[in-house]
């Protein structure tokens, strides 16, 4: 619509522009109105088309638009849209007029060739014409030439060939003709081509020319717009300034009306506060001055404070240094000290750690000695054991042997002894002639050592004793007696073992036999089976025996002293119980600790005697009383008892063994002087009589036997000569030997 | 103050004195002390002595990457540019130098022609040079050979606009240009083949454009047709070494005579090429086999930009294009200038059009077409949203086409080009026809513009 609008009215004036150089509208400068028009009028349409077509894509972009127009109306936009237009038209312009030569060319070039083409067809043609006739005369030449051979006639022929020439120079020339239009063609176009050469350098030049020219509008056209542009912009600029400047001197103003006004109100407010201040001063001031009079006399009253506390300060300055003097001297001693005693630590320390070590190692060492010491000990205790044993193995084998050869020495001595009073025996009635009386010494039947017990008797055989006892009790005493008897010239020695029987025997036999026959009633359990039956056969004595022989055996009891202690047990248990019974005030609890006592003193103590001597007549008192039933428990108390009482007996014995070999000198002295001093003298003075006898049969029995040696030899000699007398030896010697030889030699047999 | 800022003034002309004592006698050294003009800036440095002994002796001992970078400065600055190729080109990367070098060969460097580099501008130029003189049989072919391994490095473009053909007694042969004309295709077969591309162009791994004119430049009055000779054998090797060059983009080859069966052998070689996106052949003698083994050619390789301008090909070859172009989806750019194409080629290159989603340029300025194509072309306007250039100028189209034109153009907004000069159309609708592409280019000028605001949003 616009479109078509604007080309009417820009129709008419437009012209076409000529190919001519002539014809160009290029010189702008000359002639802007139209083109300038056009222009605007383009600008307008396309502003137009702009809106609507933005219309079309929506109200978002509106006010974007509305920048944009306000951009638009400014000039320098205005001003750079319109050069832009006129310089793409110019370019346009100019390119067209460049671009016109070139296609003026080509149409020329064109036509050219379509006239090239039609003259082309021409000749073709003409070519062709040209060659079917002369074809055809060539024929009609060839033709006559047939002709002519037929010929005979000279003339005739000379005519005929005359006439073939001229129609050949025909032929010929019409050949030469088209060559010569040819030619002349040819030459025409050599004309028409320096002729195009020569327009198309023209064209070049031209081209040349209308580029240099185009250039250079171009330039010119170029700088002016820029330069219009430039100034454009300027103006824009200006008026952009001028717009600033008084938009800024606006502003100035009214913030300098503004400051005036502040600068009023603060005058005002500056004037009230002084008034203020004023006041306030005055205020201030009096309250200054009393502050200043009640002060001051602060001031006085703290000066005289002031003074007051400088004296003491004075006062304690001095105490304090003299303080402090003396700490300091303090202080120094007491860093000498310090140091010292660090000094001292220190060595303590060392001494301390050496010690430490030292005690390390003594501990050590005295470990390891105390290891070694209780090995050395175990051992020597091993060893004591050992050598203890072996002192008891050697004791008992030195006892066995003191005995041996106490008997050898006996025996010997007592042969001797007997050697000797047969030998006095002997003397006296042989020699002397004296009536001899063999003398009675205690020694003499004595036998073994002093200190040697008599051989304990078994205990099922002092069993056997006691039971029989009472049957045959005379007996008993007797054999006892006789015990007693044979141990009469011992005296002391004997007591002790006496001792030991003698509360035994002391307990009557009664209460003895009695207790042994209920232990042996009342535990056959003790017994072996074994045995009970052949024990049914015997008789009551003896299986009482018997069965005593097995308990004891049960119980251990093997020696007379265990038999003993067991009968001893019971009568003191009776006793005991009978204290018991008896009074029930007395300290019984004493009594058994006396008993204890007693058991452990054992035999050896006096006291013993005294409470057994006095426990006796308890006993033929208490036998009585022990029941059957009880006999079991005294068993078992003595059980209990028992081994302990044998290991202590055990350690008593040894000790007991130790003899006392005072008397063995006498003894042996005695023994040694069986033979009286008197005897003795007589057998000296006897004993030299009978030495000199003795010399006079010795010198008597000497000269015998020389004797006897003398007639030995003679014998011997006499043999001899005898001999060789009968060998021929003699004959053969001059002076025979025999002849000088007393042959009286046989005669020492004669005396025999 | 101004004592010292004399003495210091002083200083520059006391060198010259100074200089020239350094090879003055003995008498002169002892004045030193006594010269109160002397100062110690007359001396040079001994780095200074070092650096000018390198740059002298530069080509036998090249020490560059040893000095540290101000002395490097130095010493290049210093260097004559007439050093051997053989110990500058892998040791020196410095633009200045290499821009001394240019500079001093040639008047006239354009340097955005290689690319912005000295140095490559350098090189290609020189190898151009090289083979632009290349004579075969007599040129040692070693220098050519010699110079790739210090330009393969750089050398990304080879323009070379004339190739000689070998010395065979050009002199002896003054004829007519009568005979000439005659006689050259006789005498062609026998002779006469250019330089073989297929040592060089493989050696060069980054070559990218290659611009080929198989022709001699400023023959004058020694024309001869032998000389424009692009003989088969040529184009084989050419077309050998155009196929083992994996990475070239742009392969120009105009005004060589090229024709149909040159053009088949072409093509066979840049099917499947891995790279190729411009392909010219321009200003050559390609009939309708060469254009519809061009058209294969368009859907079997990634070309954008095909120029056949000034060629002959006519309808039938424009068919066959038009084909391709119908299935095709790269081809960007087409031109068809000066060929023979006219309506029923025109219409079929239009129906392709309509079709067609990426072509945006197209040339067929001097095809004849006259109205029927103008007809088919406005609708393609009306469809096509995609071409942006069209020329049509010096065909036949007439006022009528001109209207159908102008009909097809006013439903289109893409197109921003179309070149309807000396297409006898009549002003109005030129007119008119201008001030809607006029519209379309401020459209298409606001199309970013628009756009990037939008993309905040």
């Amino acid at each position: 619509m616009s479109r078509g609008a604007g080309e009417e009215s820009a129709g008419p004036r437009w012209r076409m522009p000529g190919l001519d150089h002539e014809t160009q509208p290029g010189s702008d400068p000359a002639e802007p109105g139209p083109e300038e028009r056009i222009a605007a009028r383009r600008r307008r349409i396309a502003a137009r088309l702009d809106a609507q077509r933005r219309q079309a894509l929506g109200e978002i972009e509106e006010p974007k638009e509305e920048a944009e127009e306000e951009g638009e109306e400014r000039s320098s936009h205005k001003q750079v849209e319109e050069s832009r237009q006129k310089l793409a038209k110019l370019l346009f312009e100019g390119t067209r007029m460049v671009t016109d030569i070139q296609v003026a060319a080509d149409l020329r070039e064109t036509q050219r060739r379509a006239e090239q083409a039609q003259l082309k067809l021409q000749r073709v043609e003409k070519l062709e014409n040209e060659a079917r006739s002369s074809a055809d005369k060539f024929e009609e030449i060839t033709s006559k030439w047939a002709l002519a051979k037929k010929m005979t006639v000279p003339q005739e022929l000379w005519q005929l060939l005359n006439q073939q020439q001229q129609l050949c120079t025909q032929l010929l020339e019409e050949k030469n003709k088209l060559i010569g239009e040819l030619q002349q063609e040819l030459k025409n176009k050599d004309e028409q081509y320096v002729q195009t050469i020569k327009k198309q350098s023209d064209d070049i030049h031209l081209l040349l020319e209308r580029m240099e020219e185009q250039i250079r509008m171009m330039l010119k056209t170029y700088r002016h717009n820029v330069h219009q542009v430039e100034k454009a912009f300027e103006l824009e600029r200006r008026e952009l300034l001028d717009n600033n400047r008084k938009k800024w001197e606006e502003a100035i103003q009214a913030l300098n009306t503004k400051e005036l006004e502040y600068l009023h109100a603060r005058v005002k407010k500056v004037e009230e506060f002084e008034k203020q201040l004023n006041q306030l001063r005055v205020q201030y001031e009096e309250e200054y001055n009393s502050m200043k009079i009640h002060l001051e006399t602060d001031v006085q009253n703290l000066e005289r404070q002031l003074q007051h506390m400088k004296a003491v300060y004075l006062v304690n300055q001095e105490k304090l240094e003299y303080n402090l003097q003396v700490l300091k001297k303090q202080d120094e001693e007491n860093t000498i000290i310090r140091s010292q005693q660090k000094r001292k630590l220190n060595r303590l320390h060392s001494l301390l750690s050496n010690l430490r070590t030292k005690l390390v190692k003594q501990e050590k060492q005295f470990r390891e000695e105390n290891q070694s010491l209780a090995a050395d000990c175990e051992r020597i205790t091993g060893q004591c054991k050992e050598v203890q044993r072996r002192m008891r193995h050697f004791a008992a084998s030195d006892a066995e042997k003191f005995m041996k050869v106490w008997l050898m020495n006996e025996e010997e001595a007592k042969g001797l002894m007997r050697k000797a009073l047969d030998a006095d025996r002997i003397i006296h009635t042989q020699q002397l002639g004296l009536p001899w009386e063999e003398p009675h010494y205690w020694f003499l039947n004595n036998i073994g050592p002093f200190g040697h017990y008599k051989a304990k008797r078994m205990a099922t055989k002092l069993a056997a004793e006691v039971l029989t006892e009472s049957t045959s009790g005379a007996q008993e005493k007797k054999e006892e007696k006789e015990e007693v008897g044979s141990g009469e010239g011992q005296k002391e020695n004997t007591a002790k073992a006496g001792d030991t029987a003698t509360p035994l025997q002391n307990i009557s036999r009664k209460t003895a036999k009695r207790i042994l026959e209920l232990v042996s009633d009342e535990s056959g359990f003790l017994i072996e089976r074994k045995l009970l039956g052949p024990l049914c056969a015997l008789g009551k004595h003896e299986r009482t025996l018997l069965r005593l022989d097995s308990i004891f055996s049960a119980l251990e009891i093997d020696s007379e002293d265990d038999l003993y202690q067991l009968v001893d047990f019971f009568l003191k248990y009776k006793a005991k119980e009978g204290d018991l019974s008896q009074s029930q005030g007395s300290p019984g609890g004493e009594d058994i600790a006396d008993l204890g006592e007693d058991r452990t003193d054992g035999e050896s103590s006096a006291q013993s005697d005294e409470l057994k001597s006095s426990q006796r007549p308890l006993d033929s008192l208490l036998s009585v009383c022990i029941h059957a039933d009880d006999v079991l428990k005294i068993l078992k108390a003595f059980v209990q008892d028992f081994h302990k009482l044998r290991e202590e007996d055990s350690s008593a014995k040894e000790v007991l063994q130790v003899r006392d070999s005072s008397k063995d000198g006498e003894y042996w002295e005695a023994l040694a002087h069986v033979i009286p001093e008197p005897t003795l003298k007589l057998w000296d003075a006897l004993a030299v009589a009978l030495e000199e006898y003795y010399n006079i049969l010795t010198r008597r029995a000497n000269l015998l036997a020389e004797a006897a040696v003398l007639q030995q030899q003679n014998s011997e000699l006499s043999l001899m000569l005898e001999q060789f007398i009968t060998s021929g030896v003699n004959s053969m010697l001059l002076s025979p030997p025999v002849h000088q030889m007393d042959l009286n030699l046989p005669c020492p047999e004669e005396p025999r | 103050m101004p004592q010292a800022a004399g003495g210091r003034g002083r200083a520059i002309p006391s060198l010259r004195p100074s200089q020239s004592r350094f090879m003055a006698d003995s008498y002169c050294v002892h004045r030193i002390i006594e010269d109160p003009e002397w100062c110690l800036i007359a001396v040079p440095p001994l780095t200074e002595l070092c650096l000018q002994h390198i740059v002298q002796n530069f080509t036998n001992n090249p020490v560059l990457d040893r000095l540290p970078p101000e002395d490097q400065r130095k010493v290049l600055a210093r260097l004559p540019t007439g050093l051997p190729l053989t110990v500058t080109a892998n040791l020196i990367s410095d633009e200045d130098y290499w821009k001394r070098c240019c500079t001093d060969r040639w008047q006239v460097c354009d340097i955005s022609n290689h690319g912005g580099s000295w140095k490559r501008m350098f090189f290609e130029r020189h190898l151009e040079n090289i083979l632009k003189c290349f004579v075969p049989n007599t040129t040692d072919p070693d220098q050519v050979l010699e110079l790739i391994p210090l330009c393969r490095g750089y050398v990304r473009k080879l323009e070379v606009d004339q190739f000689l053909p070998p010395v065979k007694e050009d002199q002896k042969e003054e004829r007519d240009d009568l005979s000439d004309s005659g006689s050259d295709l006789e005498f062609g077969e026998v002779c006469i083949h250019h330089y073989d591309l297929r040592a060089l162009v493989p050696a060069l791994p980054l070559l990218e454009e290659l611009h080929l004119t198989y022709g001699v430049k400023e023959c004058g009055m020694n024309f001869e047709w032998n000389l424009f000779k692009f003989t088969y054998q040529d184009c084989c090797n050419l077309a050998a070494a155009v196929k083992m060059c994996h990475n070239l983009k742009i392969f120009k080859l105009t005004r060589s005579n090229v024709d149909d069966d040159k053009t088949r052998l072409l093509v066979r070689n840049l099917l499947d090429h891995p790279s190729l996106v411009e392909l010219d052949l321009s200003h050559n003698l390609i009939g309708d086999k060469g254009a519809r083994a061009v058209s294969k050619l368009i859907n079997c390789s990634k070309l954008e930009i095909l120029h056949l301008c000034n060629n002959q090909i006519s309808n039938e070859g424009a068919q066959a294009l038009a084909q391709a172009l119908a299935k095709n989806c790269t081809l960007t750019s087409l031109n068809l200038r000066l060929n023979h194409v006219e309506d029923e080629g025109g219409e079929a290159v239009g129906h392709a059009l309509l079709t067609n989603t990426t072509l945006k340029s197209l040339h067929l300025g001097g095809n004849r077409l006259a109205e029927p194509t103008a007809l088919v072309f406005s609708q393609v306007l009306t469809q096509n949203s995609t071409l942006t250039c069209i020329n049509f100028s010096c065909n036949p189209i007439g006022p009528d086409g001109g209207k159908q034109l102008l009909e097809g153009l006013r439903c289109n907004q893409i197109l921003t080009e179309f070149d309807l000069r000396l297409a006898e159309v009549d002003e109005e609708s030129e007119y008119l026809i201008s001030q809607m592409l006029w519209a379309n280019r401020d459209a298409a000028r606001l199309q970013p513009l628009l756009q990037q605001p939008a993309e905040p949003l």
